[in-house]
């Protein structure tokens, strides 16, 4: 009975602990851009709006390394794998794995929706799930779109950020992509607290396996034209970086409602260097 | 023993759960209400409706090859963008230290690698319809307009938002926005970075688009 009655007591306490554990990193995801702001490096200046400011980018060397691995590995490991199921899937049938995919994800969408505040993002979310999941054979057929229920995505970043969290320094971590301080806690977030692995299966289950590797070779699929642009890119690692940044920004606007401010056109920034011929070396 | 490991960890991420919930659900009550911008141009919305729409549809013709719709973009290019002005606003603080020699090997350059960039952009979809949802006037003379592309191989419509500057009924694009990213705001930062790296030297980058980008072999296509 002792022991019974420690067990309960060390689950109670687990459980408070991991609750203020991720109220912490919570928090920690709403100061740690104020830090980073401060900290923040000197990068090519494009304008003075929110999404076109001067790159925080603190780790630039690492992250270019990062990136190097990260496009390396993608070279060897995803890239062929997308490219096979692109080759051997017909493009119908992608389609309906995505639906299913995004489907899975719907659950943690409304739950971001109701965090945010957002009752009737929330319902129509729901809604979806519930009629694609039935009349659209486990999500396979986006039945709600049809019913002007369009997508409409959510989750823990785009949470932090409706509540005015910036997104703090920028990351980039291979296979996983690019991200920045803000997003990055709201990715574990979502892993941990995504409903259908919490209901129906995690990682430790096959459900769970299988859902992953779906995931990411759809994910990896759907991001084929953006892998494609990159080699248009004088700098790709700028590119993604000024790519990524403007896409979660505009994500989060849609969930504050701002307008975005654009820089002017025509009054180019000021700071310009003085040409030198010599090229220096260019960064890692 | 991993039966009930398993089981402390769903508790406790269910738990956890309920504290995010209570959490943002306690900011939630005082989060300010936010203002819309809800101007409009109807001029710069028309422009928009009609020329952007004549690009989509050629870039969606099966009957016609890829050379053809390569020229026929290349003709609808002067009449739809403001090219001398994207060209001076993706050099970025490098537009007012470029020499007129730089700028006359920068522009055809330029221009070729922009043209092949936004018609693979607005390929890669293939949406065959394009339909004014909107626009923002950011200040006057310069709108935000707001569409949806459907059809063709989209499964969702796509949002795509074209600036425009101009007035009355004579408009030009001057940045095309897919899925939030602008791309004159984002070729800006590629240049801008690379010439940074290069010591300041503006002739790398012309060359190195001359070359197609960064790949290895050259752009693709």
């Amino acid at each position: 009975m002792n022991d019974q009655d420690n067990g309960l007591r060390r689950r109670a306490t687990g459980r408070r602990i991991a609750a203020m554990g991720l109220a912490v990193a919570a928090s920690l995801a709403m100061f740690a851009p104020a830090l980073a702001r401060e900290q923040g490096v000197q990068g090519q200046s494009v304008g003075t709006t929110a999404n076109v400011e001067a790159a925080n980018d603190p780790l630039e060397g690492f992250n270019r390394g990062s990136f190097k691995l990260g496009m390396g590995l993608d070279h060897v490991i995803l890239a062929p794998i997308a490219h096979g199921y692109m080759a051997v899937t017909p493009r119908v049938v992608r389609n309906r794995v995505s639906s299913a995919v995004y489907n899975l994800g719907e659950p943690n969408t409304v739950m971001n929706m109701v965090l945010q505040g957002k009752p009737k993002r929330a319902m129509r979310s729901t809604t979806r799930f519930v009629v694609n999941s039935t009349f659209g054979v486990l999500g396979l057929f986006d039945v709600a779109a049809k019913m002007n229920l369009p997508r409409r995505g959510a989750d823990f970043g785009q949470t932090f950020g409706k509540w005015g969290a910036k997104p703090g320094a920028y990351l980039y971590v291979p296979l996983m992509g690019p991200l920045n301080v803000r997003d990055g806690v709201g990715r574990a977030l979502d892993f941990v607290t995504d409903p259908v692995s919490l209901y129906v299966g995690g990682l430790s289950t096959d459900f769970g396996k299988a859902r992953t590797g779906v995931t990411i070779v759809d994910l990896r699929s759907n991001t084929d034209p953006a892998f494609q642009a990159l080699k248009d890119a004088a700098d790709p690692y700028v590119t993604t970086r000024s790519a990524y940044t403007q896409y979660r920004e505009a994500f989060v606007r849609d969930a504050t409602g701002d307008a975005e401010v654009l820089p002017d056109f025509d009054a180019p920034p000021p700071e310009a260097p003085p040409q030198d011929a010599s090229p220096a070396t260019p960064k890692p | 023993m991993t039966g009930k490991t398993m089981t402390n960890t769903t508790s406790t991420r269910r738990g956890a759960n309920a504290a995010l919930l209570a959490f943002f659900g306690a900011v939630a009550i005082g989060g300010p209400a936010l203002a819309q911008n809800s101007a409009r141009d109807a001029g710069a919305e028309a422009f928009v409706q009609a020329k952007a729409q004549r690009v989509i549809t050629v870039l969606a013709n099966k009957s016609m090859s890829d050379a053809q719709k390569t020229q026929v973009f290349h003709q609808a290019v002067d009449e739809l963008a403001d090219v001398p002005r994207i060209t001076n606003f993706v050099l970025g603080k490098y537009a007012r230290t470029i020499t007129p020699e730089q700028r006359a090997r920068f522009t055809p350059v330029f221009r070729t690698y922009a043209e092949n960039v936004y018609q693979s952009r607005i390929d890669d979809y293939r949406g065959e319809q394009l339909k004014v949802v909107g626009s923002v006037v950011n200040k006057p003379g310069d709108v935000t307009v707001k569409t949806v592309i459907s059809g063709g191989q989209i499964t969702q419509p796509l949002p795509v938002s074209w600036r425009v500057l101009g007035g009355g009924q004579t408009w030009k694009v001057v940045d095309v926005q897919f899925k939030g990213i602008w791309l004159a705001i984002t070729q800006q930062q590629d240049f801008v970075s690379t010439i940074d790296n290069a010591g300041g030297n503006i002739d790398v980058l012309i060359n190195q688009l001359q070359k197609g980008g960064s790949a290895p072999s050259g752009r693709r296509k």
